[in-house]
């Protein structure tokens, strides 16, 4: 795979801000106070990764070096722990510019093997782009993949 | 009598037989409910309020929400929403943004408790230091891709703040808005083609005035030290003041004049540039090289800042990195930043400033042609400013929906359903000729106000004196088309190839 190119597995952050004592901030109003605190307490429960995030996802992106235009997303490793591929999949592949206020592009993967999906992403703009893996397995349970995919070219 | 803000007071007695008298302009104090919520001593912080509100959000998902930019308040609102609303203020009003800053209401919340004892200093009131903060910053956009960082976002929102209360804990008066605040100085200077002004609407009432509460404020009998009302915290001593330079909008002046003689007239945009009378708390701007270095920054930065985001850009950067063999990024980004805001204006404005002086036989110094003309391109500047920020905002415009979606189901309460990420915005095809617009606008004022100050300069020579100077504009005005016929390509590391 193309250096640019790295798969990042489900990203967590932790909240920092948790804990933190705003008692120091004497000159803020009470009212801002409390819409802080409440904000950064609901910030911090936030999601923590999906069960599923153990399978050993891979993808890969073509044509390479990739440009404007149909890219071929393939993303293999949709297998259980003896290798067996999992079945009721459903996965959608989301491809966002890193700039904000662009349209992101949508494709459904189909299943082209057993454990290998793979969608057909219009990647309209030259510049970085993200690539989202959205995987539902059949038990609900929900995988993000996130895949950068950097300096895509004009034709 | 009433006056034109900007324009110079014409007595009623030099009105030849048969012409009109002009009519008082439009006053936005004086339309129901707008005019009457202005005029409310509290509206400025009512104003802030839901803007520092945003503000926290804003921080807080940048620092603990979606890391992708797309998908998070904090790059959304900053770089897609509120540069966008900011330049269209500007264009349809005025400088609406430093009059509901949020900054000022954090920093005014400090006052109550903290008293600055220091003045700012004498060799710093100029707009040496803002000028340098704009071109930093728009260094710092690119060379971190601040747009495509979230936390980085956050992290400028919240400098800011620290900033504000720095500045203002130590200096008093308004000393972070006249002489540090980047985003002020932006706006000071768009703002010069506003079609609003905050100016006297009777020059006479002021000529009676004893008390000159405008820049001196209220305060309670026998005590300075207990202030009923806030003069002009920027140093506008409303009947001398001229323009929109300096001006935040604050209505401070409004609030404090005991005669009710300030308002928020309209005037013709830009036409504060086409003289060069001496202004209140500024001087002549013929004489000051730093507002004229500030102007610089602004037009020539806001060609650098869209070249940014286009391909080219990547080719430039590749190509001075193979020859000067140079692989840090930094290097080479501070080698166009100093092309582009230094050795290009330098040619630019100088090389029509001495064609000018020796083609009309214009008597100043080469410098003083070129700071006296330089106000000129400001509206192309503007122009370029709306023409690239209205591009993202328009283009973007509902991303807000989903993204505010996503945040709120991320916290657990989807009462806004489900994001719908296919909201995006207006279709380009809409949007281009919008862009070219605004730049034809900035180029017609431009040339405008050059022929203005050419006719001032030399009533003989007046075109030739002009033509170097729409030369110039014209120049600036073919690039800022080309760079909107470029494919927008924006990666967060230029030198990847």
């Amino acid at each position: 795979m193309d250096e640019a190119v790295q798969a990042v597995g489900p990203k967590t952050r932790v909240g920092f801000l948790q804990g933190r004592r705003w008692a120091t901030l004497t000159f803020a109003q009470p009212a801002m106070l409390t819409v802080f605190a409440a904000l950064s307490t609901v910030a911090g429960c936030r999601a923590r990764p999906a069960a599923g995030a153990s399978l050993p996802i891979h993808t890969e992106i073509a044509p390479q070096p990739v440009r404007v235009g149909e890219a071929t997303v393939t993303i293999t490793g949709i297998v259980d722990g003896l290798k067996e591929p999992l079945a009721g999949v459903r996965i959608q592949v989301e491809g966002d510019m890193a700039h904000p206020g662009m349209a992101p592009v949508f494709a459904d993967a189909k299943e082209i093997a057993p454990g290998t999906y793979q969608a057909q992403l219009n990647l309209n703009m030259p510049g970085d782009w993200v690539v989202l893996e959205h995987i539902r397995l059949a038990d609900g349970t929900r995988i993000e993949r996130q895949l950068d995919v950097r300096g895509v070219k004009a034709q | 009598m009433t006056r034109m803000p900007g324009a110079v007071a014409q007595p009623e007695d030099d009105l030849e037989e048969g012409e009109l008298a002009e009519a008082p302009p439009f006053d936005l104090l004086h339309v129901p409910v707008i005019g009457a919520f202005l005029r409310w001593r509290h509206s400025r912080t009512f104003l802030a309020i839901p803007l520092l509100a945003v503000s926290i959000v804003m921080i807080l998902q940048g620092l603990l929400g979606p890391a992708l930019s797309p998908k998070n308040l904090a790059t959304v609102l900053t770089w897609v929403h509120f540069r966008g609303a900011l330049v269209l203020a500007l264009l349809l009003a005025g400088n609406l943004f430093c009059l509901a800053c949020p900054f000022m209401l954090v920093r005014n919340a400090m006052r109550k408790f903290v008293t600055p004892r220091f003045t700012w200093p004498r060799a710093l009131r100029n707009k040496w230091i803002p000028a340098a903060l704009i071109a930093l910053i728009l260094f710092s956009y690119e060379l971190f891709s601040l747009w495509s960082s979230p936390s980085l976002t956050a992290w400028v929102i919240v400098g800011y703040f620290v900033a504000v209360l720095a500045v203002d804990g130590l200096f008093k008066h308004g000393a972070f808005c006249k002489y540090v605040c980047p985003i002020g100085q932006f706006n000071f200077v768009a703002a010069t083609a506003s079609p609003l002004e905050v100016s006297v609407r009777d020059r006479e009432v002021c000529d009676t005035c004893g008390t000159k509460d405008c820049i001196r404020g209220r305060r309670a009998p026998g005590s300075d030290l207990v202030i009923f009302q806030r003069g002009c915290e920027l140093a506008l001593f409303q009947p001398a003041k001229v323009g929109n330079m300096d001006c935040t909008f604050c209505l401070d002046c409004v609030h404090a004049c005991p005669h009710d003689n300030v308002g928020m007239l309209s005037r013709l945009p830009s036409a504060e540039l086409m003289s060069d009378p001496q202004r209140s708390g500024i001087g002549f701007f013929s004489r000051r090289k730093d507002i004229a270095a500030l102007v610089i920054v602004f037009c020539f930065g806001a060609l650098m800042n869209a070249f940014g985001m286009v391909s080219p850009v990547y080719t430039v950067e590749t190509w001075l990195g193979r020859v000067l063999h140079i692989q840090q990024e930094a290097p080479i980004l501070g080698m166009l930043f100093a092309i582009f805001l230094v050795i290009e204006p330098v040619m630019l404005l100088g090389g029509a400033a001495a064609v000018a002086r020796a083609w009309a036989g214009l008597k100043s110094g080469w410098l003083a042609v070129a700071v006296r003309y330089t106000y000129s391109i400001a509206p192309l500047g503007f122009g370029m400013w709306l023409a690239h920020y209205g591009y993202h905002f328009f283009t973007g415009l509902y991303t807000i929906v989903p993204v505010t979606q996503n945040a709120l189901a991320e916290l657990g309460w989807p009462i806004l359903g489900d994001p719908r990420w296919t909201l995006v915005g207006l279709p380009k095809t809409v949007v281009e000729p919008l862009e070219f617009g605004f730049l034809l606008l900035g180029l017609a004022g431009s040339l405008l106000i050059a022929w203005r100050l050419a006719e001032d300069d030399s009533e003989e020579h007046a075109l030739r004196a002009f033509s170097p100077w729409a030369v110039v504009c014209l120049i600036l005005f073919a690039a800022s088309v080309w760079l909107m016929l470029q494919p927008m390509d924006m990666r967060a590391t230029m030198m990847a190839g």
